[in-house]
């Protein structure tokens, strides 16, 4: 490591230290909470690092019904189906239309229509059909991931050079060949920049479903909710976290997909 | 007399340009003979690439034909047939060896003869040391070698050359007219090589096709008396080649003069 990167690190460490040592400092005085305007900075309200640990111990132990990685892997586990199912079926819908400028044209109206809808206004609708399990956060999910990784797909598949597709067809390749060699990797390149955003939003729909789908559906948004009814600041920071730390490492495992299958990109050759 | 592998006849291109028609191609006929290669040599914008384009099939022509070996192109094209193109169709997603192999691979060679095709042309090609990198990391001389190689690594008896090394340096230019000559004194393919550079045109040729300005017209059919095999470095320096380039400088220089 570059003494660069060590310097970066080294800031990095700092703010954090910094930052949650002011937490834990500033909600352990009185009289701040009792200033105008800032009753907030109290245990009640934003909670303390130490009475995080706390909770996090005592929500990682088998003293609860539903411990926090049980709720984790449910949030992961319905995160991961939508966005594997948003992925694919939003990149053959993408394919299909962007090679196919009637259907496309056909269908326009419908998708735009479809994709201007919040997807909030839909968490009722979505409960009422698939209940208040996986499944329904799997729906919204996908809901969401559908659109992100179609319209990018789309634009990928209908930009493929007309010239790439000119050569393949004199050295003798014929439509599925063309289709598979040419067109398909082309629009993956735009399909790969939906990813991480598609990883992020995966998780949004999926917190919100967890939000109405009591526990049932289980997850960290239930967690949330219910600490919400129970006024515990504790439980709902230890659920912000770990939805945070989660939103990293899934962005993580995405850009380092992303970095392999795309390695011919020059942007993404390391070193040189 | 050999036979005629391609015959254009009466070929005309009209394009619709603001409501307007405008001939980019104005009734275009030549042959081309067995194992000829031929040059089309004009300004720019005379219609020359739409030429090639109208006998690889890719474009359709307004009135008049194409036939290769007696068969009227319209649309697809001719299995005999391998293309060129001025940019670079790499694909940039497989390295050099998947590259060169993959119209071996649509046409369902067999996986070992595949590998020992790809090898005898990356050795020709001179890209030895290079088959696992991706095009990004190549220079544009060297792309243009993986598509060359890659076209004639299917073995097509007509190739269409669209000004392919119309983006690269003289140096590296010169360097690939010579392997060019190389591999075709090799196989004797047939050959329409489009160029705007008259030189590159003398170098390579049997005959140059000298097109008019836009509408291009055939303004001339000029015969190059030089001997094969050439050895384009030498043959700059002959006085045979300077007599071709002044004769074919005359004719279309007259094209650039009136243009005022």
């Amino acid at each position: 490591m570059t003494s660069e990167r060590a310097r970066i690190w080294l800031w990095r460490v700092v703010i954090l230290i910094v930052l949650v040592g002011a937490w834990e400092w500033l909600t352990g005085i009185k009289a701040i909470s009792r200033t105008p305007g800032l009753y907030w900075i109290d245990p009640f309200f934003v909670s303390r690092p130490s009475l995080i640990v706390k909770r996090f111990a005592y929500l990682a132990s088998d003293q609860v019904r539903l411990s926090i990685w049980q709720m984790a892997l449910s949030t992961v586990q319905s995160t991961l189906w939508g966005f594997v199912v948003g992925v694919s079926t939003g990149f053959a819908a993408g394919l299909t239309l962007g090679r196919n400028a009637r259907l496309a044209s056909v269908f326009e109206p419908y998708i735009i229509a479809f994709n201007s809808l919040p997807r909030i206004a839909l968490v009722p609708l979505i409960t009422m059909i698939f209940g208040f399990g996986l499944l329904a956060k799997i729906v919204l999910a996908w809901t969401i991931v559908f659109f992100i990784v179609f319209f990018n797909t789309f634009q990928g598949a209908r930009s493929v050079d007309a010239d790439l597709i000119h050569s393949a067809r004199f050295l003798g390749g014929s439509d599925r060949q063309i289709m598979r060699t040419v067109i398909v990797p082309s629009a993956l390149a735009w399909t790969f920049a939906s990813l991480t955003p598609s990883i992020s939003f995966a998780l949004i729909g999926v917190v919100v479903g967890e939000f109405l789908g009591g526990e049932s559906g289980g997850g960290l948004g239930y967690l949330i909710i219910q600490s919400l009814g129970t006024l515990n600041a504790g439980d709902m920071m230890v659920a912000l976290i770990s939805l945070g730390v989660i939103g990293i490492v899934m962005a993580l495992g995405i850009k380092q997909l992303e970095t392999r299958l795309l390695r011919w990109r020059p942007e993404y050759r390391r070193g040189a | 007399m050999p036979r005629s592998r391609i015959v254009v006849r009466d070929l005309t291109k009209t394009f619709r340009d603001d409501g307007r028609e405008v001939a980019a191609v104005d009734d275009v006929a030549f042959e081309v003979r067995d194992q000829e290669f031929i040059a089309l040599v004009g300004p720019s914008g005379c219609g020359k690439s739409t030429i090639l384009n109208m006998i690889g099939g890719l474009v359709t022509p307004s009135a008049g034909a194409v036939e290769i070996d007696g068969v009227r192109v319209t649309g697809a094209a001719p299995r005999q047939v391998g293309y060129v193109f001025q940019k670079d169709t790499v694909f940039p997603w497989r390295t050099v060896a998947r590259n060169i192999a993959v119209g071996l691979e649509y046409r369902g060679v067999p996986a070992p003869e595949q590998a020992r095709r790809v090898r005898d042309a990356i050795g020709l090609a001179g890209l030895a040391g290079f088959e696992d990198a991706f095009p990004a990391t190549l220079s544009g001389g060297m792309r243009q070698r993986v598509a060359l190689m890659r076209t004639l690594v299917v073995e097509p008896e007509i190739l269409l050359m669209d000004e392919p090394f119309g983006a690269l340096d003289t140096h590296t230019k010169i360097t690939l007219h010579a392997e060019l000559l190389a591999l075709w004194e090799a196989r004797h393919q047939t050959v329409v090589f489009v160029t705007h550079d008259l030189s590159e045109a003398i170098t390579l040729a049997d005959r140059i096709v000298v097109m008019t300005r836009r509408p291009g017209r055939v303004k001339e059919i000029h015969e190059v008396k030089l001997r094969r095999p050439r050895d384009v470095i030498k043959l700059r320096e002959s006085e045979a080649y300077a007599r071709e380039y002044g004769a074919v400088w005359h004719v279309l220089g007259a094209e650039f003069a009136d243009r005022a």
